[in-house]
């Protein structure tokens, strides 16, 4: 994948970058991710309501995605300490990572330019098979480009079928 | 590693067999017996051991603190009881340790659970959601046999082919 401008696409292979998490302790997104579907999310920031509102369907996805073999994973340019007050704050059980240098961001090309108070990610989710092949790249600038809960759970129903070799239960 | 997990237990004496083992004291200072690991599949299963994330265990690791939560033998509670689950989703939610692992008794069956810290104290492990379960032992143990480990995920709950949660690959 191109390094400076060109954002992460549906069928690139996402960068496998290192971060600190929640708790401080760094982090490779292929460990993450390990042998399972994951959603990826960057947002904003804890104090954007865009990102409010999409945690709180995506906490409710967690009660479905504990049972289902998948990740979740969301980045943000706030400190670990920040991201470990929010993530109890809206009872996420999945991790966070810390992009505070903005060196990923970079990377990426996912500077939301607009912003130059916080400088943010433009939030962005993408749905990843377990070797880091993006399914499906969703565009949340504005609001109604961000996926729905239905929407992941298709994504995820079609890389599960595609990675799991018993999707269709063997006959006897 | 062939075996995503390690038979476990506690003994008043230390095994001669075990490929690991380490002293466990209570925080007066008292001893009250040995943790013990040994690699499954080689000989016959150690009476009464439980199944074990083997990143918990390492024979070079340095002390720590556990909190062994234990199963009583005559309670059988299956890993999909709900209390495990909520247990589970506290300590996804909750602050990070060096080590979490259930404890497997059999295919179905939870026996406990293991969290550690590498640390002076035991102040990570005084609030711990299995032990709203089952009775537990915080203990000091010496190095040796603790273990490090990423901090899951999450949030899965569910185990992976029988593995101790949260190992996470089938």
């Amino acid at each position: 994948m191109p390094s400076s401008t060109h954002r992460p696409a549906a069928g690139d292979h996402f960068i496998d970058f290192e971060l600190p998490d929640h708790n401080g302790n760094r982090r490779r997104l292929s460990e993450l991710v390990g042998g399972d579907p994951a959603i990826l999310q960057f947002y904003r920031g804890f104090w954007c309501p865009k990102d409010q509102a999409s945690f709180r369907e995506l906490v409710h996805l967690q009660d479905e995605v504990e049972v289902a073999y998948t990740r979740m994973i969301s980045v943000s340019v706030d400190s670990p300490e920040v991201e470990a007050a929010f993530r109890a704050g809206i009872g996420g059980r999945w991790t966070f990572l810390s992009d505070e240098s903005r060196g990923l961001q970079a990377q990426l090309g996912l500077l939301e330019t607009t912003d130059t108070v916080h400088r943010p990610y433009v939030p962005t989710v993408f749905t990843l098979y377990p070797d880091l092949k993006i399914h499906t790249a969703y565009n949340g600038y504005w609001f109604w480009g961000r996926p729905t809960n239905a929407e992941l759970a298709a994504d995820l129903r079609a890389i599960t079928r595609a990675i799991r070799s018993d999707w269709e239960v063997p006959p006897r | 590693m062939t075996k995503p997990w390690h038979w476990f237990a506690f003994r008043p004496e230390r095994p001669a067999d075990a490929f690991a083992t380490a002293p466990a004291f209570r925080a007066d200072g008292a001893q009250l017996g040995f943790l013990a690991a040994w690699s499954v599949g080689v000989g016959r299963k150690p009476v009464g051991a439980l199944g074990i994330d083997a990143r918990a265990i390492d024979p070079h690791g340095q002390p720590a603190w556990v909190s062994l939560a234990l199963a009583l033998e005559r309670i059988r509670v299956p890993f999909d009881d709900p209390t495990i689950c909520q247990a589970m989703r506290l300590v996804l939610a909750g602050s990070s340790v060096d080590v979490v692992s259930t404890l497997v008794r059999d295919p179905s069956t939870i026996g406990g659970t293991f969290r550690a810290v590498h640390a002076p104290t035991p102040d990570a492990l005084v609030d711990d959601p299995f032990t709203r379960i089952f009775p537990r032992m915080l203990l000091r143990v010496e190095r040796g046999f603790v273990g490090r480990m990423p901090c899951p995920t999450g949030p899965g709950v569910q185990r992976y082919a029988g593995a101790p949660w949260p190992w996470d690959h089938f």
